[in-house]
């Protein structure tokens, strides 16, 4: 489900083109450090520390075998483990990580990966939620994509939606 | 959980998937006592989901943080909207007096440069701001990145520190309706 993102970091990454590629997870990670410290000034402080690392990381010409976006989020998971509005250190945040053990992030891959989340559905379910979460579209365009009735993506949607519930830690 | 919940979460997970940058704490505050659920299951999408290309506000806004400029201006700018534009319609559309334009002007321009807390300006700036330069209040919030870094190491609990990222403070006297819509949230 990522082939796509994974590819363009890599392309903006071999380039050097830095504000682009931290430009797409700015929504990102300002939504979850929202969603993290539930407080709008906290949770974009917290933001600019991971972009600040980030930056730091890429200006240095930090190489990573993981994807990209696996780094976004555990600089910061770091940084939100140690974080207070105004501390001077996160005393979490890693001076050095090893991102060539990329082994170590595969479970934190299933975890964090919609297709994994959605894989143990029911094949229709899993078509309908994929078109929902992953391209955004509404009922009566997925019904209009697959083929099929309305009446079959509200139920595919009510069923899906119960297990994906249970998926996410609900 | 109650079903009010995933219905929030189904909405913003579409709306995420079609690029459109929903707000998650608009969606919290509909949750009401489910807001803490809400929140979790999010906070896993927002990692779990695939990653939309950023739109040309986004990209001006992160390459202006980038330089060390404040994004509030570059997504002003980028309009076309001067200063006094947006001091007009601060005046006009909070119903301020007109003699006190220069003060509002003063405010603006400490806000554009990262010298307010944005915790701190009213939700009726914000709306009318809004008009103008959309996404104003998720620009304000960041400061150029070497003010960042300047507040990044910052001494917890310190008194602000002058300059750039110290917080600005209503003139001497009795706190009027501009200071109270600019320094405590109206």
């Amino acid at each position: 489900m990522h082939d796509a993102r994974d590819a363009e970091d890599r392309r903006l990454l071999e380039a050097g083109e830095h504000k682009l590629l931290l430009a797409a997870y700015f929504h990102p990670v300002r939504e979850r450090c929202f969603l993290r410290l539930r407080d709008r000034a906290a949770g974009d402080e917290a933001a600019q520390r991971v972009f600040l690392r980030l930056l730091e990381e890429l200006r240095r010409g930090k190489v990573y075998r993981v994807p990209y976006r696996v780094v976004v989020w555990m600089v910061c998971e770091w940084t939100l483990g140690g974080f207070w509005p105004g501390a001077k250190h996160e005393g979490t945040l890693p001076e050095e990580w090893d991102a060539t053990a990329s082994d170590a992030f595969a479970e934190w891959e299933d975890d964090h990966d919609l297709g994994v989340l959605l894989a143990g559905l029911p094949p229709r379910q899993r078509e309908v939620l994929d078109l929902r979460y992953r391209e955004g579209l509404g009922p009566e365009q997925i019904a209009e994509r697959l083929g099929i009735t309305r009446n079959a993506v509200d139920q595919a949607l009510h069923n899906g939606h119960r297990k994906l519930r249970e998926a996410l830690g609900a | 959980m109650p079903e009010g919940v995933f219905d929030l979460f189904d909405e913003y997970a579409a709306a995420y998937a079609r690029g459109e940058r929903p707000q998650a704490r608009a969606y919290l505050e509909r949750a009401g006592e489910g807001a803490d659920e809400l929140a979790r299951l999010l906070e896993v999408f927002v990692q779990a989901a695939p990653v939309p290309p950023p739109d040309e506000d986004t990209v001006a806004l992160v390459g202006a943080w980038l330089e060390g400029q404040p994004p509030l201006v570059e997504l002003r700018a980028r309009r076309g909207v001067r200063v006094e534009d947006v001091v007009e319609a601060l005046v006009s559309g909070l119903g301020l007096d007109p003699a006190k334009r220069a003060k509002v002007k003063r405010y603006y321009q400490r806000l554009e440069g990262g010298l307010l807390e944005p915790a701190g300006v009213a939700a009726a700036v914000w709306r009318v701001l809004g008009e103008l330069v959309p996404r104003a209040e998720e620009a304000a919030g960041w400061r150029p990145e070497q003010a960042a870094a300047g507040a990044y190491l910052r001494v917890s609990g310190a008194v602000p520190a002058a300059g750039a990222t110290g917080r600005a403070r209503a003139a001497p006297g009795e706190p009027d309706e501009i200071d109270r819509l600019f320094l405590s949230g109206g």
